[in-house]
């Protein structure tokens, strides 16, 4: 999918709906003004400008097709908070999509295990529709999903249709239970080694907090999924999201065009540099 | 399948003798509980040792003022306390049953003494126990490190 020819260009969009997902997250479904529906490949993502504030990078959560915009966003910095004070009805810009998608059809044929932290079930959600949509393409299929809380759980009426469905291992753990959770309790990574797939011909696909993804790359390898095989989606400080500007590099990556989504062996040794 | 070719198939028998793995099996015994029971209670001896065949088990604490706070959850494939190795052999948390589950019970005192007697199940034990250490120590320092809080919101 490439990026429009004037790609710092943004187009007027206008917000349609908005979800309240939990207490600093929300969900935004936009459309255009005048341009025709978007298409992207899942785990690329936009830039979103609220005019007059600034403009922030957000992965698109919503399916490759068949449903409207969606752009599920934390009210955490100086442009997101009040982002999440916009009402439905205000025009925002958008820009994209830019960069690297999640290998679904590479993927194909073997099993496919998610790993989600906290918001990364976000750009995941697109990956995980896509394979569903396509579910005879793949073997097992298993989404492990760890957060901070219940309170946190995104995405809970997905995720309880998911489970109905039968043909996708569902596992959602939170670092902190309260007293009615009734769920797994601990750290994300350990579900790793209790999913119930072939990890010689497991592709896995992960995103949330960067030093959970350092540690569940290390349970993926521990488990026997070649390194090849898992993909990471990486945050930085993306500005032009082009390749332009440099603010987002890695090490020898610039992730807003060679990334978001990174296979492992790009990204071994750079996931614990302090200084990176 | 007899009890011994049930321990003889758990991960730290890999590399053990047949007569080994009988004397594990001399040790232990398959216990079943139902949903609310308790496999370990905070203060009581720790004289048994559990390995989780099947189910559910939470890990779980009294804390002053917050009541019973969950720590994590086990599963098959798991073991379920130490505190049965090192003196002064009393459980430091509560272990309950969350589903049915199906386990591994060994009796502390005599699977002790088959360590000391035979280093080479002794090691072989202690590779599992050790690893299990190592994992939820790694996973403990990541949930105190709260790494969904929001940037600048960490409690």
């Amino acid at each position: 999918m490439s990026a429009p020819a004037e790609p710092t260009l943004p187009a007027p969009y206008r917000i349609v709906g908005r979800r309240q997902d939990s207490a600093d997250v929300f969900t935004w479904t936009v459309e255009p003004l005048g341009e025709p529906a978007l298409t992207f490949l899942p785990g690329q993502f936009n830039m979103l400008y609220a005019y007059g504030i600034g403009e922030v990078p957000v992965s698109i959560s919503s399916a490759a097709a068949g449903e409207p915009l969606l752009h599920t966003i934390r009210a955490v910095g100086s442009v997101t908070r009040p982002m999440a004070a916009l009402p439905v009805g205000t025009v925002i810009g958008r820009r994209g999509p830019y960069g690297s998608a999640w290998p679904l059809a590479e993927a194909e044929g073997g099993d496919l295990l998610i790993v989600a932290g906290g918001l990364g079930l976000a750009p995941l959600r697109p990956a995980i529709l896509g394979a569903l949509a396509r579910r005879a393409q793949f073997g097992r299929l298993c989404l492990l999903y760890g957060t901070r809380g219940p309170a946190d759980v995104l995405f809970a009426d997905q995720l309880a249709a998911w489970r109905a469905r039968g043909d996708l291992e569902l596992r959602v753990t939170v670092d902190r239970a309260t007293p009615d959770w009734t769920g797994e309790v601990g750290v994300v990574t350990r579900l790793i080694a209790r999913a119930d797939v072939d990890p010689a011909r497991t592709t896995a696909l992960v995103c949330g907090p960067e030093i959970m993804m350092r540690f569940a790359g290390e349970a993926l390898l521990r488990r026997g999924v070649p390194a090849t095989a898992i993909h990471l989606s990486l945050e930085r400080n993306m500005k032009c999201a082009v390749g332009y500007c440099g603010h987002c590099q890695l090490g020898p990556h610039f992730i807003c065009r060679d990334g978001p989504v990174l296979a492992w062996p790009r990204l071994a040794g750079l996931l614990d540099v302090a200084e990176l | 399948m007899t009890l011994r070719e049930l321990v003889a198939s758990q991960r730290f028998c890999q590399g053990l003798s047949e007569g080994q793995c009988g004397e594990l099996a001399a040790c232990a015994s398959e216990r079943q509980f139902a949903p609310g029971e308790f496999l370990l209670r905070q203060h009581a001896p720790a004289d048994t040792f559990y390995w989780v065949l099947e189910g559910q088990v939470k890990i779980r604490l009294a804390l002053p003022g917050q009541g019973l706070v969950t720590l994590e959850t086990l599963g098959p494939d798991e073991a379920v306390g130490w505190s049965w190795f090192a003196p002064p052999y009393r459980c430091q948390f509560d272990a309950l049953a969350t589903t049915p589950t199906r386990t591994l019970a060994f009796a502390a005192a005599p699977l002790r003494a088959l360590m000391e007697r035979d280093p080479t199940v002794g090691c072989a034990v202690l590779k599992v126990l050790v690893s299990t250490l190592s994992e939820r120590v790694q996973s403990c320092r990541l949930q105190v490190l709260d790494v969904y809080a929001p940037p600048g919101g960490r409690r």
